[in-house]
């Protein structure tokens, strides 16, 4: 290749390199793989929310040609793993020695030489069960009578743990002197992330080298090693994860399943590797949920629409095991964002952990640990509050908003904004969309009885944990890592510790240290996702991996630029001092024409180096982020009410970003169309709910309803650049902000369109039959 | 789910309590009957093969009679799981005489399923139940009346 071929580093749209593979079909998933002697596992599961075991009978199953092992929770107890730790230092049922507590909950594996033998053996698995009174209402679980789901806990309450943040005194006070108070009760369902590739692995022993290696689909090979190794005893460098393509990880790949453990016991046992894929059904109705929080919120301002303190109580349903990977320190995530985007002078935050008979709950769905949350509890009472005052929402938010002068900004929970321009980027969104025509169409319209809705959503999202003073899961600091070796002649390997899911790690990763090292995109090759060759790191979700691994990446090949710099100074016999870095060169200051390239550079550092400097040219960095970082956006969001079927229809949504500076604009522009589709989804479609004996009501996508291209409209995007001052190029992260901040926009715009008949609220998912029956109550609801 | 029905069966009270004492004639009108395990005079196994939509599932069910008070009422309870699924269901019928040749029944059933039928049929399965439930004691009546 040329000397001329283009760098292409930051801001450059370079197509994805991954995209060759997944575009010809040629991506390697887990189901890929095939390996020599590999045997199938399939799962018995649980009909009933909460029963006993009485008694489990494999013999029919044993008895069908193929199937070779049946394993169940006695069989793992023997060895000590019959439970596992969860990331959040709660314990979990890997198979059950007694009791189910929850419905599809793993009861015993099958193993056999073809996965529909191993289908059949399931079926031919008798489990006699006595059942026992479920546990599905969170509050009522904190009744005194409520039956236990977890009586192996010392503590005999299904209360898990309190958390809180902020100043509750001085919070209260406001709270007492205030000139206007908004109160709303709000429910944020449980979610499924539904990704296109379920869960699975292959776990494969080999007994001469007594190495475990799991193919798995994991969004933290590294932490999930560890846990395997304090879990097992296995050494940790007998054991390797390797992360393949992954369909879709979304915080649904980052726990560790039951079904990963028993096919590694499997493994051992029998020999042979073993490959575990779930079904579509099994993988919604067990595997961890998102969401289901029961908020309670309260606004405290002044007359004038000044917000002045916010007070939250919430009860997180958990299900039957605190299973989230949030770090240790937050057992309700970075919910304490929930003052968003504004001043407050006091909020006080308060959550309480419930167990309940479901599957475990807390996955951050496409979200930095319960920020989709707080976001949309404050963007809904800033609304609510603007209601209430009869003022436009748009104008509250602007008296509300912080100043951009005020950054770094001190919330009132304390996190440190590092970088906002909340006015800049709303008065964008308004001027684009047009917002005081979109205002005079709506009142036109309602004086002939039509239905049109406006909804703003100016979230702030914190992301890119973390800081290693505060942030760690399992006390492993939230650091990631990058390492960096350039060829002789001028082409790089990058490894990182975070792991695609699709995100394009392969092209960013390889765009930052294109501009950090002068060397063209398309020589660059990034790895990820062998813990064998891989940096230790702790994984891609929260969007962190361009705030962690991204830093680390730049701060590695900025080690190799100051090495490369003295390996230029003796090429161009001169005093590194004397040097700068332009235009991709090394070049002698004030003489242009005297320069070396970093291909030159890389020549040199195998065949031509100072005596003083060690040969090669490589580096690696763990990065350990100073702060969190705070990406922002201004969503507006128009919507048309069907007076004949209650239908909501999105007419058009403008998400104006700002993620700091940006790798790859289309990769963000697919990351946010993404995230978008997915915020549309909870709010206008998805939601699991439980009937009373604890069955989920959603187990296949004929109830559970995904957006398909038939719901999603045409989604327009902006952006603003507010750079991270402490981020080593001033990224901050996309992956999660329109997944977060579009669901408030789509909420408050329903609002809207109905406000003049009195409606303050609707809960989310906004069904048509939800919002058909509130038009049938305020009489006008159109009928055929 | 809770499910309530009145039948009016053109036989005297005393036979339609012998015929519903009777497992195996009963077990006959039980949805998707294959076979049945006698255990005890008021204990027995019926095997039914039921489905809802795709899902189908072969149910071995434990029942057991109770609350038998001839000739006016009687009571069972019924419990079984396969594979994913589980049914529980406790249902009673009373019986009054409305003339020599005539009764009527009135019958109440409690049913509750679990796992895969509950979760993948949950829209169809209040509908369902109520037809299977409803099918059940019509079957009886019609079975009554054809062997007077």
């Amino acid at each position: 290749m040329s000397d001329e071929t283009p760098i292409r580093g930051m801001g450059h749209s370079v197509r994805r390199k991954e995209d060759a593979r997944f575009l010809r079909g040629k991506g390697h998933y887990i189901d890929d793989f095939k390996l020599p002697g590999m045997l199938y596992m399939d799962i018995v599961r649980s009909p009933y929310a909460h029963a006993m075991i009485k008694n489990i009978d494999a013999s029919k199953a044993l008895a069908i040609p193929g199937v070779l092992a049946v394993i169940t929770g006695k069989d793992l107890d023997a060895a000590g793993l019959a439970w596992m730790p969860t990331l959040m230092s709660d314990k979990q049922m890997v198979l059950p020695v007694d009791r189910v507590v929850y419905q599809a909950q793993e009861v015993a594996a099958v193993i056999a030489t073809e996965r529909y033998i191993a289908a059949d053996g399931v079926a031919a698995v008798e489990v006699e069960y006595e059942p026992l009174q479920p546990v599905v209402d969170p509050f009522k679980a904190l009744e005194p009578d409520a039956p236990l789901v977890r009586p192996d806990r010392e503590q005999k309450t299904n209360h898990i743990w309190h958390w809180e943040a902020g100043d509750a005194a001085a919070t209260d006070a406001i709270f007492q002197g205030a000139d206007v108070v908004v109160k709303q009760d709000l429910y944020i369902p449980r979610i499924h992330v539904s990704s296109i590739e379920t869960c699975g692995c292959i776990a494969q022993f080999d007994s001469i080298e007594g190495k475990l290696t799991i193919y798995m689909t994991t969004q933290a090979p590294h932490a999930i090693r560890t846990v395997f190794s304090l879990v097992t005893g296995i050494p940790e460098h007998k054991i390797r994860i390797i992360s393949p393509d992954i369909g879709g990880g979304f915080g649904g790949k980052v726990p560790v399943y039951p079904g990963y453990v028993i096919a590694s016991v499997a493994a051992l046992k029998t020999g042979h590797p073993i490959k575990w894929i779930e079904d579509r059904s099994e993988n919604l109705q067990a595997d961890s949920f998102a969401r289901d929080y029961h908020i309670s919120a309260e606004l405290a301002a002044d007359k004038d629409g000044r917000m002045r303190a916010l007070r939250v109580k919430t009860l997180a349903d958990h299900g039957a095991f605190d299973a989230a990977a949030n770090p240790s320190k937050f057992p309700a995530g970075l919910f304490s964002v929930i003052t968003g985007s504004y001043t407050l002078d006091a909020a006080h935050v308060a959550v309480d952990g419930v167990y309940t008979t479901k599957p475990s709950g807390g996955v951050a769905y496409r979200c930095s640990f319960r920020v989709t949350e707080a976001v949309h509890t404050i963007e809904r009472m800033v609304d609510t509050l603007a209601q209430q005052l009869h003022m436009d929402p748009a104008d509250v938010r602007m008296k509300n908003f912080i100043p951009h002068e005020a950054f770094p900004y001190k919330s009132a929970t304390g996190w440190e904004y590092d970088s906002g321009n909340y006015q800049e980027t709303m008065r964008k969104a308004m001027e684009k969309i047009d917002y005081a025509g979109l205002r005079r169409e709506q009142a036109e319209k309602r004086a002939r009885g039509e239905l049109m809705g406006v909804g703003i959503s100016t979230f702030t999202e914190i992301v890119g944990a973390g800081p290693s003073h505060t942030f760690d899961i399992l006390g492993i600091k939230m650091f990631d890592s990058c390492e960096i070796r350039v060829h002789p002649t001028g082409s790089a390997i990058v490894r990182i510790g975070v792991q695609t899911q699709g995100q394009g790690h392969e092209t960013t990763f390889a765009q930052i240290v294109a501009e950090e090292l002068g060397l063209p995109v398309e020589n660059i090759t990034v790895e990820h996702g062998d813990t064998d060759t891989a940096p230790y790191g702790l994984g891609t979700y929260a969007s962190r991996s361009t705030p962690t691994a991204g830093a680390a990446t730049a701060v590695a090949a900025r080690k190799i630029r100051d090495k490369a710099r003295k390996i230029a100074a003796h090429l161009l016999e001169a005093n590194p001092d004397d040097l700068e870095w332009k235009d991709y060169k090394f070049q002698v200051k004030g003489t242009p024409g005297r320069s070396v390239t970093m291909k030159d550079v890389a020549f040199a550092a195998y065949t031509n180096f100072p005596s003083d400097v060690e040969a090669g040219l490589e580096a690696v960095d763990y990065y350990d982020p100073p702060n969190m970082t705070f990406p922002f956006g201004a969503y507006i969001c128009v919507v048309d009410i069907d007076r004949g079927t209650g239908e909501v229809k999105i007419r058009r949504f403008l998400a104006v970003d700002d993620c700091g500076n940006i790798i790859n604009p289309m990769i963000v522009d697919g990351q946010i169309h993404g995230g978008l589709t997915m915020g549309m989804a909870p709010a206008l479609m998805e939601a699991i709910t439980y009937d009373e004996q604890g069955n989920i009501q959603q187990g296949t996508f004929m109830d559970y309803l995904l957006p398909t291209a038939m719901e999603t409209p045409a989604w327009e995007t902006d952006k603003t650049t507010t750079p991270s001052p402490h981020h080593p190029f001033g990224a901050k992260g996309v992956g999660e902000s329109a997944t977060v901040g579009a669901p408030p926009a789509i909420a408050n715009a329903v609002v809207d369109a109905l406000s003049h008949l009195g409606v303050t609220h609707i809960d989310i998912p906004i069904t048509p039959w939800k919002v058909y029956q509130i038009l049938q109550e305020h009489g006008v609801a159109e009928v055929h | 789910m809770h499910f309530t029905g009145t039948q009016q069966i053109k036989a005297p009270k005393e036979r339609v309590f012998q015929f519903v004492l009777d497992p195996n004639k009963v077990a006959e009108c039980a949805p998707g009957f294959k076979t049945m395990e006698i255990l005890g005079p008021d204990h027995f196994k019926p095997t039914l093969a039921v489905g809802i939509g795709a899902i189908r599932a072969t149910f071995t069910l434990d029942v057991l009679l109770e609350d038998v008070r001839e000739p006016d009422h009687a009571g069972m309870h019924g419990r079984g799981s396969a594979g994913g699924s589980a049914v529980d269901m406790k249902a009673a019928m009373d019986l009054t005489t409305i003339s020599e040749t005539e009764t009527k029944m009135d019958w109440v059933a409690d049913v509750n399923v679990s796992g895969t039928l509950a979760s993948v049929g949950a829209r169809m399965m209040e509908g369902v139940a109520h037809k299977l439930t409803a099918q059940f004691f019509d079957c009886f009546r019609a079975k009554i009346e054809a062997a007077g």
